[in-house]
Order: structure tokens, then sequence, then C-alpha cells
């Protein structure tokens, strides 16, 4: 390696005073601040940087910017890190990737057999026998994945995203583009101007000096304004109505952070990016595009050869022989407007040593820099639905037709639109500019008067704004993108312009098939340099032309974006009710039930259990959904909601209720007491209360929007706090007021409001899930935790306990109660679940009943409820084996064969009655009492089990709740 | 000649009848060494479109080509033609995130999906093209008690079938696959999970070429660019003579009008527009579904991996990239655009699966049109309108069971009677309200 | 991300509402069949274009409203109407 950096050249990035060391596989070298990765490395004589996917033939620099795809490197433990982008820090660990088995092994064989069978697509011709033999094949293929390495157990960091609010985004910070930011600032828009690079300024900050000073000026117009410019950022995707994604990166490789903005107004302005020409020899180290050699030499001060070969279509190849000329670099200018080709690089060991021309020339080189055109990257466009149009005359795409007037919220101005003087193109930008401006302030109008509350803006809508814009004009430029030779077409998956020809003349002749064919475009820069010479390239093969073959679709994002910066912070909420303090010192065993913490246990769930049968327990149901319905239609409500009736409900009394969907399907349960003539107030299950609360407004908004019925959600406002077990009337007579709890004055399935432990407006619900006499109290929110302890403080003498949520399942299982979407699945209809009798099919409506009646009555050419899987408490023969939920029940069928008749959907071992308990859905031929089922452990061993006649296991009577 | 597979009516049945394929030129090592830098023979061709087949497949995806395939294969059924409004493969074929299972939760979408699997294993040799079909195994994650309960529901009922599944704990997870992390750090841990030994990846492109060349073989014609425009109907009840009751005659297309007695649609997304055409109504509404790939790394993810808590199914390839796909879109739409909010939810619940890839990058995303029924499960064989089938509402899994269905149809149209296989899968099972249940195993099932 | 007009809350990101689907009238539970039925429970218009269909405003007012969007185009047009496709009122 010999340095090749230059003494100090006016226009430098760099920072002399401030060297910095890091290290290149493992070995110790040097740059400045201001440097890439790349352009310290290429100062220090580096002319490899990767070997390649397939071949793994050597590569160096081609573009030295973010799109080079021979640069990519692993920094520390972060992989395919853009070394022509990335700024070099002090301390850096860079090393290659793709270097196996080493970057300086140069691995012939390979390259030579690549030659014969690894063409495009020869994986898919291979390896098909022995069929036992892929997964080695497969391992072999892996090697050959290009990439760096991640390390899975890197520590996360924290990524922020942000909004913002600008009228107008202008994408690409060069001439135009700081233009069109500038003129919109002065019309009085808020712009958001997004730049790739690390400075703004476009190609004018590796141009001339009068250019490098004119890009200064127009950046500092742009600051002066106000527009707001984020450099290091590019805008990677745009969606419906200008929903803008932005990645501002952190230039020292700190985590990225996303900006969204919903733009009035998008301006794409990207540029340019120049296009590779494809020959024999074209992805040697030494070759690179006129960009390429000019940002080394003009940023960074490098030399990028001794001894150049240009060869060039264009003022931007001519720019870039000049640049070399006065850096002292021989050079031999070679026009291609004259009809001179390239037609091959020679050399060895990954250096350049001679220039082979059409003519037969053959120049001696180590640099070869090629200026064959320009691709312009229309992604920004094509997302916004815009078809980019070719122009053979100018051997380019083009957003639009010459000379066609932009519609609607997207413009573009700069080289992506066409050509011109700089004072041109910024005259260009500045009109686009006042255009966006004006288009934002007609839409800024409209949006005022959209919401219902807001005054209309004053005055008529202004008239949208028509493009009366001067287009830019397009320069000539010959269409130059295969030399006679074959080269490769994308570098980053090493697929060469015979893999295209002979891909087409296979049949993969449309540009998506080819590109799926032989993976073209697939790499690190996603077809930016890769695209166009992949269609002229087929365009060429398939005897057609540029533009009928047609460019494919450009897919976000337009630069890759970490997951880190997509993600952003977690926002996932965590529910807990108030007592969560109290459960917490109490030594719960916490359980996520949704978006709810919940205690499942306070260390001992049987013992929890066998307390409440004894004595008494209380439980914290505060997720229970609760809805407060008011109104004087909220029976009709309640009617149209529920499978059963509601309208002899007395004031005071409360009732279980069953929700079906229109199929019939159960959706949700639970009581619902009536607190007064026209007040209710509705339990739903925990998991059920959002939705349960849209259910009911669409019903009441889109079929019933004349009921006067107001549904306010309540889940919140209560602690619901359930007291279960004998003595649990006598704890509530100590701490009750204004309640007689009298059983004959407040029975089972009854409703009282009065104050407990003090505190007024509680509700009492007399119910009993547990199977138990028990209360269920909704106590204000804020007096939960008062409440709460107040139970423990005035029970202690009655060995008062708090339980948790799976001594509750326990014990609602001995009773035989189900628990929605547990017991009950997607297909379950009530009449499964052993509701037969509480489905009233003499209601004028209500939600399923044509199902429920189908399903109850039987409909012509189909089943009744004999068609319908049956809900069933089972036991296993063997009282001490739980089967697990979800295990399988089987029988013979009439082929002999065993098949499935059911399944278990809740199993426990039942303190109470020592023995497994289970409910099950099964086939009704299965489903009478005393029927022998066969179960089936997760281990394949059957276990016999037996159909219960109810769905209680327990007190089957209920007299223990009535008591 | 084909029965129209209509049940009403089956016309006398073919008998199976195996064709052996001849390739233009077979593909292997040898050959491969053998025909060096010179190019290969065409792997299809397309010729003039004709006036009339013994059946038309609207629809030149891995289902269509699959039907095609089937029918020249198992019935020597050939004079059929394939036609496409854009390339082979072009929809949901070449968007999809190619993993193959069968871990389904209902008994008959297991035997079926266990069919497709069997089917996908020798696919490579009975269409002389690496389908690279990677047995990698097959996780769905579990992060809550009812998850968990499903996992085990599923793994019961595989196990029933002889399919290899089982519910697997935090360690053995950790010890299949070290990225992930199984402590109880996340906002949702990792219970435990369905583990299924014979899921895997698999090529997509190729198993869309590799039905292509083979039916292409047999003599199938395939004609992209081919659009269709209407579907001729006689003796219906609706305007046109068109709707149930009527018997297809024909297709029109933007290359000529077609007579046939049989067609068939296999249109995914598209499938609403085309049944429409014959006067049939589905039970189908169009949703994009998003997918998404990252920069290649070296290999570190053995296993696929899926949550249906987290709406995320993740894999990484043979070329190292990671390849994501989540639940379909909730808005019906046949816009391809796709959306920023996929990929923030995507990356989010990807780094809650593995925190150690935030410095990983998004590549690429996109989008393809899935065609989704109320119960998650395809509607497959004959309509209203005799001769004309259907093999669609696959939904979001529908490029694992392509072999299958296609075989499937191909016995369905040729014998004149549906096979037992799909029979819980016709259109009729909605107006009879005999829904399919796999809603559980198959809404972010992949 | 679309826009959605909701007619109370004016324009808002897609993400703050739910598309509830097509909307089509229920028919009379007391004198509907099975097939009329289970075509209103299942079947679907799914149109590659003008649609009408029922919004929920979630994350804003909580309103259902019915509007008509182009479903390859994602277009919305006319003013969205209410619940049961009235125009909107102003509250």
């Amino acid at each position: 390696m010999s340095p090749t950096r230059l003494p100090a050249r006016p226009g430098e990035v760099i920072d002399r005073d401030r060297p910095l060391d890091f290290t290149w596989n493992g070995r110790q070298v040097s740059g400045f601040a201001g440097d890439t990765i790349v352009s310290a490395l290429a100062a220090g004589g580096c002319r490899v940087f990767s070997r390649s996917m397939k071949y793994h033939r050597p590569r160096g620099i081609l573009t030295a910017d973010f799109w080079d795809p021979n640069t990519l490197v692993q920094v520390g433990d972060e992989p395919n890190v853009r070394g022509g982008h990335r700024l070099l820090e002090a301390g850096m660990q860079v090393t290659a990737q793709n270097a196996w088995p080493s970057l300086r092994f140069d691995a012939k064989a390979l390259t030579a057999l690549g030659g014969r069978a690894l063409s495009a697509g020869f994986y898919y011709k291979t390896f098909m026998r022995p069929r036992r033999l892929w997964p080695l094949y497969e391992k072999v293929l892996a090697r050959f994945a290009p990439g760096g390495v991640i390390d899975p157990d890197s520590a996360p960091r924290r990524h922020e995203k942000r909004y913002a609010h600008p009228d107008v985004v202008v994408a690409g910070g060069g001439p135009a583009g700081l233009a069109a930011a500038t003129a919109a600032a002065r019309a009085g828009a808020r712009v958001l101007l997004v730049e790739h690079e690390h400075a703004p300024g476009g190609h004018l900050r590796w141009g001339t000096k009068r250019e490098r000073a004119l890009g200064a000026a127009v950046a500092d117009a742009a600051r002066t304004v106000g527009v707001e410019i984020l450099t290091d950022a590019t805008l990677v995707g745009r969606w419906e109505d200008n929903w803008l994604a932005i990645v501002e990166r952190d230039g020292a490789g700190g985590p990225e952070r996303l900006v969204k903005a919903r733009a009035k107004v998008l301006v794409a302005a990207p540029g340019l990016i120049e296009r590779p020409y494809v020959f024999a020899g074209n992805d040697r180290p030494g070759v690179m595009l006129s960009q390429g050699a000019r940002r080394l030499l003009n940023l960074w001060s490098v030399r990028p050869g001794d001894r150049a070969v240009v060869w060039s279509a264009n003022t931007a190849g001519d720019a870039a022989a000049a640049d070399l000329e006065v850096a002292g670099v021989a050079v031999e200018h070679v026009d291609a407007r004259a009809g001179h080709t390239v037609v091959a690089a020679e050399g060895r060991r990954g250096r350049l040593e001679r220039v082979v021309l059409s003519d037969g020339t053959r120049l001696e080189a180590d640099l070869l820099v090629t200026a064959a055109g320009w691709t312009a990257p229309t992604s920004l466009l094509n997302m916004a639905g815009v078809r980019p149009v070719y122009d053979a005359a100018a051997a380019r795409f083009f957003p639009a037709p010459p000379g066609a007037p932009e519609a609607g919220t997207v413009l573009s101005t700069g080289g992506v639109s066409g050509d011109g003087s700089l004072d041109e193109l910024v005259g260009h930008g500045e009109a686009t500019g006042r255009l966006a401006a004006a288009r934002a302030a007609t839409l800024a109008h409209r949006l005022q008067g959209a919401t219902a509350w807001a005054a209309p803006a004053s005055g008529a809508e202004p008239p949208f704004p028509t493009d009366e814009r001067t287009p830019l004009g397009r320069d000539p430029h010959p269409e130059l993108y295969r030399s006679s030779t074959d080269g490769i077409v994308d570098l980053s998956e090493d697929v060469s312009s015979r893999d295209l020809r002979h891909g087409a003349a296979e049949g993969f002749d449309s540009v998506e098939l080819v590109k799926r064919w032989t993976t073209a475009t697939m790499g690190s820069a996603q077809g930016k340099l890769e695209t166009v010479n992949t269609v002229a390239v087929l365009a060429e093969a398939t005897a057609s032309t540029v533009a009928e073959v047609g460019t494919t679709t450009w897919r976000p994002p337009y630069a890759p974006v970490t997951l880190g910066a997509l993600a952003g912070r977690m926002f996932e909420p965590v529910r807990v009710s108030v007592l969560h303090d109290l459960h917490v010192a109490a030594g719960m065993t916490p359980i996520g039930a949704g978006q709810w913490i919940r205690p499942e246990h306070y260390g001992d769930p049987q013992a929890e259990v066998r307390n409440v049968r004894a004595n008494v327990g209380i439980i914290d149901v505060s997720p229970l959904g609760k809805l407060d319905i008011r109104g004087p239609d909220a029976t009709e409500l309640l009617s149209l909601l529920y499978v059963n009736k509601w309208r002899r409900l007395a004031v005071g009394s409360v009732r279980y209720g069953v929700m079906c969907a229109e199929d019939g399907v159960i959706l949700d349960d639970g009581v619902t007491g009536r607190l007064g003539e026209d007040h209710y107030l509705m339990s739903t299950t925990s998991s059920g209360a959002g939705t349960m609360e849209v259910w009911i407004q669409n019903w009441l908004q889109t079929e019933h929007p004349d009921w006067r019925v107001r549904v306010t959600p309540v889940t919140d406002a209560f602690t619901s706090v359930n007291v279960a077990g004998p003595r649990s009337r006598t704890l509530l007579e100590r701490l009750v007021d204004g309640v007689d709890l009298d059983p004959e004055a407040f029975k089972y399935m009854q409703v009282r409001l009065g104050a407990v432990a003090g505190v007024a407006g509680c509700v009492m619900w007399r119910i009993g899930f547990t199977g138990e006499l028990s209360y269920e109290l909704h106590v204000p929110a804020g007096y939960g935790p008062h409440v709460w302890q107040a139970l423990l403080d005035a029970g202690a003498d009655l060995g008062v306990a708090p339980f948790g949520l799976e001594a509750q399942r326990i014990m609602r299982l001995e009773k035989g109660h189900f628990i929605v979407g547990q017991d009950t699945d997607a297909l379950t209809k009530a009449p499964t679940a052993g509701l037969k009798s509480l489905i009233k099919l003499d209601k004028e409506d209500f939600t399923g009943l044509p199902e429920l009646r189908w399903a109850l009555e039987g409909e012509p050419g189909a089943g009744g409820p004999e068609a319908l899987p049956r809900l069933v408490a089972v036991q296993p023969t063997d009282p001490s084996y739980v089967p697990p939920e979800a295990c399988q029940i089987v029988a013979t069928g009439p082929d002999g064969k065993e098949q499935i008749v059911g399944r278990i959907t809740s199993s426990r071992f039942s303190p109470t009655l020592e023995r497994s308990i289970c409910l099950a859905q099964v086939e009704a031929t299965h489903a009478s009492p005393e029927t022998a089922l066969t179960v089936v452990g997760t281990d394949g061993r059957r276990h016999r089990a037996v159909a219960m006649p109810h769905h209680a296991h327990f007190d089957p009577a209920g007299e223990r709740l009535r008591g | 000649m084909a029965g129209d597979g209509s049940g009403a009516s089956p016309a006398q049945p073919i008998r199976s009848r195996r064709v052996r394929t001849r390739y233009p030129a077979r593909y292997s090592a040898a050959s491969l060494l053998w025909r060096g830098k010179r190019p290969w023979p065409r792997i299809w061709d397309s010729g003039d479109l004709g006036s009339s087949y013994d059946a038309v497949v609207i629809g030149g995806g891995v289902h269509g080509l699959a039907t095609a395939y089937y029918l020249a294969s198992n019935w020597g059924i050939t004079n059929v033609a394939v036609v496409d409004k854009g390339y082979l493969g072009g929809g949901g074929s070449g968007r999809n995130t190619a993993i193959v299972r069968s871990n389904y939760l209902t008994p008959d979408g297991v035997a079926f999906y266990d069919r497709s699997v069997q089917l996908y294993e020798r696919l490579a040799v009975d269409l002389n093209l690496n389908v690279m079909f990677a047995r990698r195994g097959h996780l769905t994650l579990a992060h809550s008690d009812g998850a968990l309960r499903t996992m085990r529901w599923r793994a019961e009922v595989n196990k029933h079938q002889g399919v290899d599944s089982d519910v697997i704990g935090p360690a053995e997870i950790k010890r299949l696959v070290p990225a992930l992390d199984t402590s109880d750090a996340p906002r949702y841990p990792i219970l435990g999970a369905l583990h299924h030994p014979p899921g895997g990846i698999i090529r997509h492109d190729a198993v869309v070429w590799g039905y292509a060349r083979a039916a292409a073989a047999l003599g199938v014609e395939m004609h992209q660019n081919t659009e269709v425009l209407d579907i001729d109907v006689a003796g219906g009840g609706g305007p046109e003579g068109k709707g149930p009751g009527g018997r297809v005659t024909g297709v029109r297309t933007n290359r000529g009008d077609i007579s046939a007695p049989v067609v068939v649609n296999c249109t995914a997304g598209w499938a609403s527009l085309v049944a429409a055409m014959a006067g049939v109504r589905l039970p189908i509404s169009t949703h994009p579904l998003q997918a998404a790939v990252t920069e290649p790394v070296k290999m570190f993810l053995p296993a696929v991996v899926v949550s249906g808590s987290l709406h995320v199914y993740v894999s990484q390839t043979d070329r190292g990239e990671l390849v994501f796909g989540a639940a379909v879109d909730p808005l019906a739409t046949y816009d391809t655009g796709g959306s920023l909010a996929f990929a923030e939810e995507l990356a989010g619940h990807v780094l809650q699966l593995m925190p150690g890839l935030e410095r990983m990058r998004l590549l690429r995303q996109w989008s393809g049109l899935c065609d989704m029924t109320p119960d998650y499960s395809p509607i497959i064989g004959p309509t209203p309108v005799a001769g004309f089938h259907c093999d669609v509402g696959w939904g979001t899994y529908g490029f694992k069971a392509a072999p299958v269905a296609g075989e499937q149809l191909a016995a369905c149209i040729a014998g004149g009677q549906v096979p037992e296989l799909i029979e819980p899968f016709t259109l009729s099972r909605f107006a009879e309200g005999r829904l399919v249940g796999e809603k559980g195993a198959a809404a972010v099932g992949h | 991300m679309l826009l959605v007009p909701c007619p109370n809350c004016g324009p808002r990101n897609s993400a703050d509402l739910t598309l509830v689907g097509e909307s089509e009238p229920r028919p009379d539970p007391a004198a509907t069949t099975p097939v009329e039925w289970r075509s209103y429970l299942y079947e679907e218009d799914n149109p590659a274009g003008w649609t009408r269909e029922t919004w929920y405003c979630r994350l804003g007012c909580g309103r259902f409203f019915v509007t008509e969007r182009h479903r390859a185009e994602n277009r919305f047009r006319n003013p969205p109407l209410g619940p049961s496709g009235e125009p909107p009122g102003r509250t």
C-alpha cells in the first residue's frame, strides 16, 4: 500500500489537525476527521475493499459514496456499514466482509469454475438428487451468503422518533433542491429539506471553485430564511397523502432516528446517479466512476491513481479528467462522444494494468474513470404513482414526457427533471419552491374547515395553482450501456451481462422475470446503479428497446433503515388495578392477562380455594368490563344485545346474559344489573371490555340511531372486589351501611346501592361465579385500596384472605362455568354451551337470532342442534390425572379408525373434590351423561374419562350460593 | 372430456393417467458442466393464443400452474391454456415469504396441508428443478396462556394426524434459536412454542418455474400479458345468462376470445373480480399482505420463527437475508403501495423477540394481495356455474398449499367429483353455515 | 398512510380509524332465509372501484360513518355520511 493523500487542497472536507487512528482487518491505520472509512483507507493506499459474492473477485472503489457496492464493511458489531459514507471515528474496528478466505487470496479455481457452471440460477438446476443430501448442499450455498456478522447479544440502544410538521418537504439538497426550499420558505411555507450527504450542496461540493462557492451560497440562503436542513438523512418513503418517512443517521454510527411528516407538498430533487458501464473487467479495482474519482480528489484530497484513462461521454467525465490532471495524474482522455469505447480492463492480482479500446488500442493505466451517463432515481416519484418515461436522446428515464406539467402535490426539480446550466437549475428550483408553497397554501385553506367544530377559513378557497414553470431542457447523451464484451451488471450480486442474455434466451424475457432469475438489482443499492443497465442488456437480448422493456418497480425504503430506527421506543401499555401495590406487598405471583397484570395467586392457589369454600376470600376483579347504560331505550338495547329477555327484570335485580354475533357464535357474557327504571350497569368479560363497547356503539349508531340511550365505559371508574365464601355476609355486615344484607332482603341475583367502609356510591351485586355466597362490590376507584384493606382488617377473625385468578379459575370450573374464548372458540354457537333455555327465539330481534333459530329448530337440508358439539363436564377415571388443556378426545369411527370427537377445554385438580375435573367440547353423539370417553395425553397415552350429567362438578343445585 | 365437477351430473370420470414429462433439456450437475457457457433451451414457450381449449386456467401463479400441471401429468388433459394478465409468478407467488408447514388446527386442515408438504418434499425431483426446500423447523411462539393452549391444541391434532409437532418450553426454544430473548424481561415474554420440525422455507420463484416448465413440457400453453376481460356463461339465472344455474362456455381476453368448457379461477386477490365475470359472488375481501427483507448477514437464525400475538414471522434465507411478514393489513384495498406503519410495527415486534437485531437494516418492503375469507380457509372446487371452478380464498397461506390444491382440483375437474381432501373447503359451506375453524392457526400462522 | 375524512374530526390517519366493512342493509331477522342471511354475513362485492363502506373513528370521536372509497386508488369521494347515510350534522 502506498499513501495517496495529496497536500492540503482548497475545498477539502478533512481536518488535518485531527488525525484519527482506527484498525482495518486488525491492522492499525489512520485518517483525518472528515474522512469516510473508504477515503481514509484509500489515502493509505488500500485498493481492495471486498470480494464479490459469487466468484470472490477482488473489488475496489466504484463511487466512493453511500451506494458503492464494493465497500460495505463491518464496524465492530455493526454489519454492512457503507464505508464510502460512514465518517471515520477514532478507535473504529473495521473489517472487510465477504473476504472468505481472505481479501488477498485470489480464489482462482473458484473463478474459473464460475465461468463454466456458476451461471445465474445454476442452483436451480442441480443438487436435486439424492434428496437427503440437499441439507448439506444448502449449508455450502449458505457460505456464499454475503454480508457482515450480527451479534444477537449486542446491547439494545434507545431509539426515538420525531414527528415533523412542515408544509413543504424537499428531498435533496443540491442546487435545485436548496433553491426550491429557499423560495418556498420565502413564500411563507414551513420547509424541511432532507440531504443524503453530510452537507448540503449536492455535486457542487466536489466541483470547481466557483461551483463550491455557489453551493455554499445557496445553502446559506436556505438556512437564513429558516429552512430546516437535515443532513446525513434520507427521505426513504412516500405513501398516500404525502405521508413521509425520513431517516436521520448519526454520522458517527449512533442510533438512527425516524422522522415522520405529513407534507402538504413534496418536492423531489434527488439529482442523478452515475451509471457504470458494462465491459470485460469492469469490476476490477481501479475502474471507477467519474463521480467517485472527483469525490476522492476534491473532498478528501486522495489521488485515486497515478496513470489514468478517462473515458467520458459528458461534461462530468471531462471535469474528472481535468481534476486528475491538476492533481498530477497522467491522464489519457478518451472521448465516448467520438465513438471510442472501452472493451476491456485488464490486469492481475486485483490491479488494473491496461485498458483496451474498441479500436484495439491498449493503454497502460492503473485507473480507468468512466462517465457513461446517468440514472434518474425516480423512486419517490414512483411511490407517488408517477411512471418514468424513457428518452433515448438523453439516454435516461424522466418522471414525465417532455414539457408535461406536474399535477397534484408531488413536484420534481433538478437533475431528475432535466438538464441545464447552474443558473437554469437554480431558477427551476425557485419556481418549483414557489409553486409548492402556493399549492400548500390552498390545501391549508381547505383543511381549515374540514373538522366539524372549526370555523372554515375566511374567504373563498384559492384555486389550486397550475404548473406554469418553464421546463428544464434535456441534453443529448449517447446511449452507453454495454460494450462489445460482457461484464458485470450487478456488482453486489455478481450478475453479468451474459447471465442476463442467457436468462432472456431461456425464457426469462421480461425485466421482472430476469431479475428474479439472476437476482440482478436485489443487492445493497437496490438497483440504483444496476437497473437501467439490466433493462438495456435485456432490451438488447430481446431485440427491443429500453423504452419497451421498461423499468422495474422501485420499492421503499430508498435507503436501508435500521430496525431500531423503525421500531423506536416500545409503547405497549401495561394496565394494573389501583390495588396493584397491595397485591405486590401481599406477595402475589403476577400473570399477564391481555394488557392487564393480575395476581395469579399469593403463594398457594389450592389453599386459597379451600379458604373461600370454608371461610371468606376477596379477589380483585377490577379488569371486568363495566358499562353504564342509561336512557328510556336502555332495555331495548339489552334485548337486542343479549339472547335472553330483559323487559321484566325488576329494578334491584341482576341477570346473567350471553351475547352472540350475527352468526350465532358466542361473543361475550356477564351479568347486568338494573339500578333504576332507565339505568343499568353491564359487566362484560375482562378481555372483551374494549371490543364489546365498540360492538354496542356500532349497533346503536348504525342500526338504531333513533334510540335514546347513552353507553359509557366505566371499567376504570370502579375498583371491583368479589367477596366470596360462607362468611362473606358476616364480613360485609361489619362494613356496609344503608343496605339490609338479610338473605330475604338481599337475595341471590339482586343489586343494591350503598356504602362500604364509609365509602358511599358502591354498587353491590349478589352473584356467585365461585359457587359460594358472594358479593361483588364496585367501589369508586380511588377508594379501592381503602375498602380492600378494610375488608382484610374487619375479617381477620373470619379468616379472610385474598385469592387470585388461579383459585377463581379452579372454583368456576368446579361450578362448571365456561369462559368465553377458552371453553368456546370462534365457531361455538350458543346452543353448544348449554344455553338452549336462555335463548328466547320469540323475541322480535337480537343479534344472531336467525342463526340460533336454525341451530335450535333445524333448517331445511341441514342439521339442528344435534349437528353442534356440546360443552360437557368430564372427569377422568383416574382422579389424579389432570389432562392438559387442549388434549384431544377420540373415539373409534365407523371405518374402524380413531377419530377426534372433542377436546378438553379446561382442566384442573379440584382441592374441594380432591380429583381432576374438566370441561370439554365433544360431538353430540358423545355428550350424553355417563358416556365413556378416551382422552389422549400429550405423551400419546390413552386415559379413560366419563361425561358428567351437569356442567357443575360441585354443588350442582347451587345451594351454597343461594344460602 | 373432463367433467364439470359440479357434482350435479358427473360426467364420465376420467381414469387417472400418469404421463412422463419429457423436457427439452434435463437439469443436472453433469448437464451444467457439459453445457458450460452455452445458453439453455427456453424454460417454457408461448405460441399464439388458440381459440379453443379443454380448460382455461386464469392466473399464472403457483396455484394455476400446479392445476395445469396435474391436469396434464395425472389426467392426460394437456389441451390447457394458463393465462395471466402479467408475467408468471408475478402475484402472490413471487411475493410471499415461502414458508411451508402443515401444523394447522383442524383435522381437515392438517390432512390437506400435510399432503402438500409431502408433495413439496419430492417436488424438486418430480419437476427436475431444485426448489430448494429447506426443512429448517418452524416455531410458533406463545406469549399468553391462551396462545399456549392453542399451540397445544394444534400439536395434539397434528400428532393425531401423524404430523410432527409438539409444544416446547423456553429453554428448548433458546437451544433451537439462541437469538431469541426467552427471559421474562419482554413485555410479552415467550412462554412456549409449537415446534414443527417438518416446516421450512422454499424458493418460491423456483416452484413457479418448475411447474411452468413441467406443464409446458407436457403441452400446456402459457400465455403471459393475457388479461381476461369477461367470462361467457349460458343459461344462468342472472343478467346475460350468467350466475347460478349457468354453464361456462369460454373467456374473452385482450388477445382474443377462447371457448372452453372448463374455466378455473386461480386469481387470489383478484378472485372476486374474476368470479363476478361469471356472475358468482364470493365471501372474499381483498387485503394487502406486506413483507420485507433485510440486508444479508451471516447465518444466525436456524429456524422459521412466528409469533401470532406479535403479528410477525421471520426466517433467514440461504442468501443471509431476514425475510419478515406480518398479518394482513386491516384496510381492504387493491393498492399494493404498502405502508410505513407496517415496517414500524414489524421492526418493533422483531426487536421484542430479538433485541440484538436493531442494527440490521431493512432493505426492501413490498405487498401482495390476499383473498381473505371469513374462516381463514380456502374456497376450492365447483361453483354454482357449471364448469367454472375456483381455487381462491387462500388468504395468506396459499403458497404452501399450491401442490395439493392443484393436484386435488385437477382430480375434481377430471374426475367429476369433489375429492375428500377438498370437500370441507367448497364454496357451498358458506350458504350451508358450516365454516372451517382455522382462524386460530392461520391468522398470522406462517 | 391515507387520510380518512371523518365527518367530525376531519382528515385523520387511517391508523386512527377502523374500516368496519362494506355497508349492507341487514335483512329482517324474522323473515330472512339462510341463503339471504349468509350472503349478508359472508359475501362481499369487493370491487376494485368505488364502494360504500362504514368506518369507525376509533381513536377520535368514536363515530361510525359511511363514506365512499375507491379501493384500487384509495381515494374518498362525497362528504362522508352519518351512520345511517344522512349528511353529517355539526355538533
